[in-house]
């Protein structure tokens, strides 16, 4: 299927949920291992104690960007099978994730649009945890595209 | 080129502390100092565990190879960690207390192994806003060949 047929066969509405993703001690030190962040935001219940200008938080946080990195992940899951190509994230956090939160990241297909040269998509983002709270929230864009840039010929 | 050790990457952000740059200090435009770094099949599929990314596409490569990417690629978020295996032990992204507050990122061309990635990266404004202390910092990735794999803006707030 070229990009337009691939392009044809999803539809504005539609519901990408994804993982469930629970916060232990475990994740977080996968996480910084992964990413390189080792923020004493992260590990270190002493330091947690302190007030960071008018925020406490009352413990260690999951990273913002695990949650930034499970998005992305919804996204690609749905669009790589269907030839999608993830084009651009935007994410906001509004609340802070702690140990034994569990996460939900949810994608909703809003807008499909032809441009001069393409086939875009754009995605409205919502992530709840345990108790429906929206924890981060945010916006998304693929492309159906032929090739993908940088490929070998 | 520098392939990337994740094994000995300075993982106290304590370390360094005073020698980085406090919001006061920080000049909208001023670049950040940067390294290039080559990624290896192993750091991609290393990062791609870490993750939870697993799809084959990121470490099988003779799966990747019957996919329309042609070969491994390594997940689109993985400028996460190039922020700071491009960074320096001063870098003011590490200051303990850095909080994050939103990102945007645009993806152009997938990094691949063995790609040698090139961060430039700038303090692009700074503000304050309910009497928080705010830095808005832009980095752009380039590959080998000067391209732009992807670029990304975000919002931290920032220790006092």
């Amino acid at each position: 299927m070229d990009a337009k047929q691939r392009f044809d066969e999803v539809t504005e509405g539609d519901i990408i949920t994804g993982r469930d993703f629970t916060v232990t001690r475990d994740t977080i030190q996968a996480f910084a291992d992964a990413s390189l962040d080792y923020n004493p935001l992260h590990f270190d219940d002493n330091y947690m104690e302190n007030n960071f200008g008018k925020t406490s938080f009352g413990g260690v946080i999951m990273h913002g960007m695990q949650n930034f990195a499970l998005i992305s992940r919804t996204l690609t899951d749905w669009l790589i099978p269907r030839g999608g190509f993830h084009r651009r994230l935007e994410t906001r956090w509004l609340k802070p994730v702690q140990l034994g939160h569990t996460i939900t990241p949810k994608a909703t297909l809003t807008r499909k649009l032809e441009t001069d040269k393409g086939y875009w998509v754009t995605f409205d983002i919502e992530v709840t945890n345990q108790d429906g709270t929206v924890v981060a929230a945010g916006n998304a864009m693929a492309e159906f595209i032929d090739v993908i840039p940088g490929s070998p010929a | 080129m520098t392939i990337l050790d994740l094994d000995n990457f300075e993982t106290d952000f304590w370390k360094d502390v005073d020698a980085r740059k406090t919001w006061d200090q920080i000049i909208p435009g001023e670049l950040r100092d940067t390294t290039p770094v080559t990624l290896t099949k192993e750091v991609i599929a290393r990062y791609a565990k870490g993750v939870g990314e697993d799809n084959p596409l990121y470490f099988d490569e003779a799966y990747a190879k019957t996919t329309v990417y042609g070969g491994i690629i390594a997940p689109p978020s993985i400028h996460i960690l190039l922020m700071f295996a491009c960074t320096t032990t001063e870098d003011w992204m590490r200051s303990p207390g850095t909080i994050n507050a939103g990102q945007n990122w645009s993806y152009h061309i997938p990094i691949r192994p063995n790609d040698t990635i090139t961060m430039r990266g700038t303090a692009l404004d700074r503000f304050i806003k309910k009497d928080r202390l705010f830095a808005v910092h832009e980095n752009t990735f380039t590959n080998q060949n000067g391209d732009v794999v992807c670029t990304g803006r975000g919002q931290t707030i920032r220790p006092v």
